[in-house]
């Protein structure tokens, strides 16, 4: 990572901005701050940072705003969304709006800088996300977003809601070691007694449903005590 | 209060049982003719009508002082879980500034060391509780996953987790699934959250026994429930507080010094609830604790 990667931090609590904004100096990056939406659209056009960590719920101008306003004026700056809950329907959204990635507060300020550079390293500039895409392909695999259905072979595959928001994430991050922990987050929301072994229940429920074998698969690689990664490339429509 | 409407019946059906006799039996069920002046007429009209007017307002009455109760009753529960909550994060912030003025003055690196991990145990304490608060509250919303799930299986899944545990080993733990004549049903439900609540009870078992009490799970099925117990031969909850102890963060004396988060058992109950099911206990001071959950079949 060059020591020159500028990320914008937004959030109105001071004390987060305090306290995250030197930890991620000391991970390597430079840091500028802005305390809502409309300093944070101010300070993307004179700092042009590589990357923006916006909090959700702000005064004046809120995060997803400044995501709707970006998105509108074509600036696919990657952006992290801090959502305040870890509700459904807010990650729903967060996705909507062409976020790049979220992670639920409060949360390990580690996992936010390997998120960031997660991101970092999928994004390719100026051109949308995978997260923003309404349409996800990959060889015969096919995920559309926006009637929450996937096709294998143009046949529509039967998948149990959690499965679904499982392939999802997933594809929207090809390339990536996703740990258990961060997808326990993604599909549940909350931390769950027998997490790990939820997640690989579902895992197995997608492999079956995609033909996919475990010891050589097409799609979802295990990687032995960590998580897993979406082997395959995927395109974004 | 049901049973008051009965007297509302009485007069209908002594009418209709005297109407019956004199109908199917040789009794002279003459024609009778009745006359009145019309300003009786009107008297007596005016009578129902009093009557009639006092019952709906009595009625009305009735139904504003349940909606009264009731809201003062949430106004009760609200200013307790404040109480409750104010109580539970003052413990850890106590120590969390105890630790930071340590920290000020330390210098020893060890000592440091020793300190910040104390804090950080304590942040950790107060994360779990906003996750479990969260939960709790993101259970009683947000639509339940349902799938068929296959009783045998789950309950044997969340046994063998609480076996895994160093904790649990120490105790005698025994699941009876009955398999003749034949196995449980599978029931309609959402797998993770139902795992949940089993998990939960049994922690909860183990939590509260010492080392060499006995824990069962047992389950069967009864008409169209299935019904699950967890059964632990610990110290028993005094009968005072076993109405209380379904209360989000709500601590009996001995839960005292138990590690958690208070909530447990109000997010079995809220499990349990959505899923249409009921959940009891039964306990015995000095001698244990059985929890009872059923669940409806419902295919």
């Amino acid at each position: 990572m060059s020591p020159q990667t500028c990320i914008l931090l937004v959030d109105d609590e001071a004390a987060i901005i305090e306290n995250l904004a030197p930890f991620l100096v000391r991970s390597g990056f430079q840091v500028k701050t802005a305390l809502n939406g409309e300093e944070a659209l101010a300070a993307i056009q004179s700092e042009s940072p590589e990357l923006v960590v916006s909090d959700v719920l702000m005064p004046k101008m809120d995060g997803r705003e400044l995501l709707r306003t970006l998105r509108r004026a074509d600036n696919w700056i990657p952006v992290i969304l801090l959502t305040q809950v870890g509700e459904a329907f807010e990650r729903a959204m967060a996705l909507e709006e062409g976020a790049d990635d979220y992670i639920n507060k409060p949360f390990e300020p580690h996992e936010l800088v390997a998120r960031i550079r997660a991101v970092l390293r999928r994004a390719k500039p100026g051109k949308p996300p995978l997260s923003a895409a309404w349409q996800l392909t990959c060889g015969d695999l096919s995920f559309d977003r926006r009637a929450r259905r996937a096709y294998l072979c143009s046949k529509e595959i039967i998948l149990t809601p959690k499965a679904l928001i499982l392939l999802e994430y997933l594809m929207t991050h090809p390339d990536e070691l996703v740990t258990r922990e961060r997808l326990l987050d993604v599909v549940w929301g909350w931390d769950y007694p027998v997490g790990s072994r939820a997640v690989d229940t579902r895992v197995a429920e997608l492999r079956r449903v995609l033909g996919d074998d475990a010891s050589k698969p097409r799609y979802i690689e295990t990687v032995p005590g960590q998580g897993y990664r979406f082997a395959a490339d995927v395109e974004g429509k | 209060m049901r049973l008051r409407w009965f007297w509302v019946l009485l007069p209908v059906v002594l009418g209709t049982i005297l109407a019956l006799i004199l109908f199917l039996t040789d009794f002279d069920n003459s024609l009778l003719y009745a006359q009145a002046d019309l300003g009786s007429i009107l008297f007596g009209l005016g009578v129902i009508a009093s009557i009639l007017t006092a019952v709906v307002i009595i009625v009305l009455e009735q139904i504003e002082k349940i909606q009264i109760n009731a809201t003062i009753e949430f106004a009760e529960n609200r200013r307790r879980f404040l109480r409750r909550l104010d109580h539970e994060l003052k413990n850890p912030l106590t120590a969390i500034l105890a630790g930071l003025a340590n920290l000020s003055i330390l210098e020893d690196p060890d000592e440091r060391a020793v300190t910040l991990e104390s804090v950080s145990t304590q942040v950790d304490r107060m994360r779990k509780l906003v996750a479990e608060l969260r939960k709790l509250s993101e259970l009683e919303t947000r639509p339940l996953d349902l799938s068929p799930v296959k009783m045998t299986e789950l309950l044997e899944e969340t046994f063998a987790l609480i076996e895994d545990e160093p904790v649990a080993r120490e105790r005698i733990l025994t699941l009876s699934i009955p398999r003749a004549p034949w196995p449980l049903p599978t029931i309609s439900g959402d797998y993770d959250l139902l795992v949940l609540a089993v998990h939960n009870l049994l922690t909860n078992a183990v939590k509260f026994t010492e080392p060499g009490d006995t824990i069962e799970m047992r389950a069967f099925e009864d008409g169209s429930q299935v019904v699950i117990e967890v059964a632990d031969t610990g110290p028993g909850i005094p009968e005072s507080e076993i109405p209380y102890v379904w209360q989000e963060l709500y601590r009996g004396a001995g839960a005292r010094g138990v590690q958690g988060s208070g909530l447990g058992l109000a997010l079995v109950r809220a499990i349990v609830t959505r899923h249409e099911g009921e959940i009891t206990l039964r306990s015995r001071p000095n001698e244990g604790t059985v929890f009872t959950m059923r669940l409806p079949v419902r295919m």
